[in-house]
């Protein structure tokens, strides 16, 4: 299914899959942001995309990785890990050998620690610029791709990155295609072997289903029906927030500590 | 020169007729093989063709007795004249029985003609107008030129000046009978039915459809499970080549009739279906081409002749057109109107939910809201997406026995997905109150129950199907039971016709079954009925699908309610529109489905429809500015008890279980 290379260079674009769990359910399936990932890539004109998912192939899990086939691929790359290991040097190692262009990957994963920081880490690692939030990729040209990023509120901004460059999607990138059953059971398992490094932490933990946490309150001061409808729709966190633009990066780092001591995560 | 001619005419049109089949059966062969035993299949032809196939013509007896008379005078007249014409055996009775059989054919041919003078819409015209002056040719000429071999004329008629000009007009008219009648069965003419038609019915592939000597309705519904052990097997049909021989065979037999157009809801509703389109599509793609000569009602809103197809074309494009669109195969509700009025009893259904399986598997493209009813399914279950843990909340103060306590009961209720439906969860306690009040023994699978797989087979999807299903019926090996009672007859044909294909048999019951069995036991007892006008819903799921069309009557009828039959009732029954996951496709038309039911409720007069169909109650009740209630037959029978009836009328099972009474 990968489109044909014939005339132009493909646009080689790595998709980072997950395993997802079902919030009713619990059960194993495709994670939702990864596949609006897999939709976007596919999406893309000229692009070469394949899927990389780093753990192991369970029995419990299969049908998860094979849900991502079923969107019209032959083979995933399985690049092993076993349970519990930290899989940010191995996924580091192997996009820095394969080079993609693109690397797009979810948010948060619905399973396991679900920090969210993997896509940074992953970014510091290969010193490659990261872009969150994306709802779409408008055009690449001459290394550069015009990505369009979703902010809260329905707001859209247009940014231009130099590739190689790693995005994230979350629910405003559009929603992924059905899995078709004859391509998911058709499709192959590539296993890459990469580096172990095992989570020392993690070995220690204990995971327990999660508590709701408490939502952040609005304080609605609405004079009008108006106000109240758009203080009704708005996303709670959508509120404050600035953009800081050609700025040094003391600067910036200044911006960011003030709001970290704001908030109380430093003190 | 007629004595000459007609025997050399007569053998280079059986030539050409058997040169013609010959090219026929290839193109059917292009089709994937077929389990057919052949020779009992050829040997229970007449039957199947005598029988069966008259008993669905003979609903039009006109017609019928039109077809007797031209079909019969025509295999009469078409193997005497080889007799009396080819091998000159015109002695004694024979050519006295050519006479009879030709003149037959005549009278029947003019009654073509009369049908043909003013067709009704549904009936296809092109080569098919021309029909009644090949048969008024064939069998008047051949019953002139027979006369003079009986002696009824003189021989020398034909000698002379006139005598040539009317040899040769008597031999044009030959040429054109025997052109049409012999060389067009093969040759894909309108009499093509008559060959393909005959050996459909000889190889068709539902044989247990037909009755038998022995007796027996002859129901077979169940769609057939796809091979998902094998993966080289293909996964439903992509191409017209997809199909197996005998369905692309049985696509051939079409008369072009258009029975199935007027009783087909989607063409009603004027969604992109006509099922006789659909079938002359599927010839068009077996033979390759364009649907241009089509001469029928089209698919409503798309015109004739932008499609085409090959035997190894794809049917649906993934983009543009190819033989036919994916709404097309969307818009059917899998009532089986069609096949039931089918008089060459094709299987269209079976063929819409091939193709619909290839869209599903291959190329994940069920349209509407079908891609997340599936995720639903696979995910949960169920196809709201709802906690499976929740399936029995409607009945926590019920206290329902739970087969994982019990074990074993008399009768396991099945739920099916309604118990999410708070409409339904109505129906459900008025169920629930009337197995009480009779001391039922029974139980329910609570939460290990699982959405039965109707709708994800009818979407195409066998995969989850065939996991929901195997993992039920896992389940319900656990547990001993005599019989299944379910308020849903979609979970009651899954159940009781496609589980057993995948090793499940169960003596399931719909419940308005049950309730007239323990009505006549004696184990209800029921208030007079005092409400108005009454009319009863046939679902197709619970008629056509399994021919229960008498119990829910006799229920309503022990209420002492006499129902107001809508016209189409019985088989006839028209769509509610909550089949086959059409509302879940919901592709547009110009007006729904259960308005129009709807308006047949109207008709009636009544003040209530009864049903026995969470999907139907669903459907009609969803229908706005409507004068008639719908109520379940269940709710109308809880509304009716009269108390402590069972206590006196000691049944089996009221011995075993006092009764509910502290619950109650």
């Amino acid at each position: 299914m990968q489109p044909d290379t014939t005339m132009t260079p493909a646009l080689e674009v790595t998709v980072l899959v997950s395993i997802g769990r079902h919030p009713v359910t619990g059960r194993a399936r495709r994670a939702d942001q990864d596949a609006r990932g897999v939709e976007l890539a596919r999406s893309l004109a000229d692009a070469e995309v394949s899927l990389l998912h780093a753990g192991e192939l369970a029995e419990a899990s299969e049908p998860a990785l094979r849900g991502y086939l079923g969107m019209g691929f032959s083979e995933l790359s399985l690049l092993e890990q076993p349970e519990g290991a930290d899989v940010l040097p191995a996924l580091a190692e192997t996009l820095d050998a394969a080079m993609p262009q693109l690397v797009i990957t979810g948010e948060r994963a619905e399973r396991g620690e679900g920090s969210g920081l993997l896509p940074y880490l992953l970014a510091e690692r290969l010193g490659w610029p990261l872009v969150s939030g994306l709802a779409a990729v408008e055009s690449v040209e001459n290394g550069v791709a015009t990505l369009l990023q979703a902010l809260p509120r329905g707001q859209r901004r247009r940014l231009k990155v130099r590739l190689p460059a790693i995005v994230t999607v979350d629910g405003a990138a559009p929603a992924p295609r059905q899995s078709a059953y004859g391509p998911a059971r058709r499709g192959t398992f590539e296993t890459i072997a990469g580096p172990v490094s095992r989570d020392e932490a993690w070995a220690e933990w204990q995971v327990q289903p999660a508590r709701k946490r408490p939502k952040r309150l609005k304080i609605v001061k609405a004079a009008s029906a108006r106000d109240r409808f758009k203080a009704a729709a708005a996303k709670a966190e959508g509120g404050g927030g600035q953009v800081l633009t050609d700025v040094t990066p003391e600067q910036g780092a200044e911006a960011i500590l003030k709001l970290l001591r704001e908030e109380e995560v430093l003190r | 020169m007629l004595d000459i001619l007609l025997p050399i005419l007569i053998a280079a049109a059986l030539a050409l007729a058997a040169i013609g089949a010959a090219r026929r059966v290839r193109l059917w062969r292009q089709g994937r093989p077929a389990r057919v035993d052949l020779l009992k299949g050829l040997a229970a032809m007449p039957r199947r063709y005598l029988v069966d196939l008259h008993h669905v013509v003979a609903r039009d007896k006109v017609m019928s007795n039109t077809h007797v008379a031209t079909a019969g005078g025509f295999v009469a007249a078409a193997v005497l004249m080889i007799l009396v014409h080819g091998l000159g055996l015109a002695e004694g009775v024979l050519g006295w029985l050519l006479l009879l059989a030709s003149a037959t054919m005549f009278v029947g041919s003019l009654f073509v003609a009369r049908r043909r003078l003013n067709p009704p819409a549904r009936l296809s015209r092109g080569p098919w107008m021309r029909l009644p002056k090949s048969l008024m040719a064939f069998s008047l000429s051949v019953f002139v030129i027979t006369l003079p071999s009986v002696g009824l004329l003189p021989e020398g008629l034909l000698a002379g000046a006139g005598g040539v000009i009317l040899t040769l007009l008597l031999a044009l008219l030959v040429t054109w009978g025997l052109a049409e009648m012999l060389v067009g069965m093969g040759w894909g003419g309108p009499m093509k039915h008559a060959f393909a038609g005959a050996l459909h019915l000889a190889f068709h592939r539902r044989p247990e459809r037909f009755s038998t000597r022995r007796g027996g309705e002859g129901r077979s519904t169940g769609l057939k499970a796809l091979n998902l052990e094998d993966p080289e097997a293909p996964l439903g049909v992509e191409k017209p080549a997809d199909f197996t021989w005998n369905q692309l065979l049985g696509f051939d037999a079409c008369v072009q009739c258009g029975r199935c157009e007027a009783v087909c809801p989607a063409f009603a509703a004027g969604q992109p279906l006509n099922p006789k389109k659909l079938i002359q599509d599927m010839v068009v793609g077996l033979a390759g081409g364009s649907d241009a000569g089509y001469a029928g009602s089209p698919y409503p809103d798309r015109p004739v002749g932008e499609h085409h197809g090959s035997p190894h074309g794809p049917i649906v494009a993934r983009e543009g057109k190819a033989l036919v669109d994916a709404e097309t195969l969307w818009s059917c509700t899998t009532c089986r109107a069609c096949v039931e009025e089918c008089p060459m009893m094709i299987e269209h259904v079976d063929a819409i939910v091939d193709m619909r399986r290839f869209l599903t598997l291959e190329h994940g493209q069920t349209p509407g809201k079908g891609a997340e009813v599936l995720d639903n399914l696979i995910a949960t279950d169920n196809p709201g997406g709802f906690d499976p843990g929740a399936r029995m909340h409607w009945a926590a103060d019920l206290e329902l026995p739970l087969m994982s306590q019990r074990g074993e009961a008399d009768v396991l209720l099945w739920l099916g997905d309604g118990a999410y439906d708070m409409r339904n969860q109505r129906t459900l306690r008025a169920l629930i109150k009337v197995l009480r009040a009779a001391g039922v023994d029974f139980a329910v699978l609570g939460d290990e129950e699982r959405d039965g797989g109707d709708v994800a087979r009818r979407l195409g999807d066998e995969a989850t199907f065939q996991s929901l299903a195997r993992r039920n019926i896992a389940t319900l090996s656990k547990y001993r039971f005599d019989r299944i009672i379910t308020c849903d007859p979609h979970s009651f044909h899954v159940l009781g016709n496609e589980y057993g294909e995948l090793g499940g048999d169960y003596d399931v019951f719909h419940h308005s079954t049950f309730i007239a069995e323990l009505y006549d036991a004696g184990r209800l007892t029921f208030r007079a009925w005092k409400g108005g006008r009454v009319t009863y819903h046939d679902p197709c799921y619970l008629g056509r699908y399994n021919g229960e069309f008498e119990a829910p009557r006799n229920v309503l009828k022990a209420l002492g309610i006499e129902v107001a039959e809508m016209q189409r009732s019985g088989f006839r029954s028209r769509c509610c529109g909550g089949g086959g996951g059409a509302p879940i496709t919901d592709v547009p038309g110009k007006q729904r489905i259960p308005d129009m039911r709807m308006g047949d409720v109207q008709e009636t007069g009544a003040d209530l429809v009864a049903v026995g169909c969470p999907q139907c109650t669903a459907m009609l009740e969803g229908v706005v500015d409507s004068d008639a209630e719908v109520r379940d037959i269940a709710e109308l029978v809880a509304d009716a008890l009269v108390d402590s009836t069972p206590s006196s009328t000691p049944g089996p099972a009221s011995t075993r279980q006092p009764l509910a009474e502290e619950v109650a």
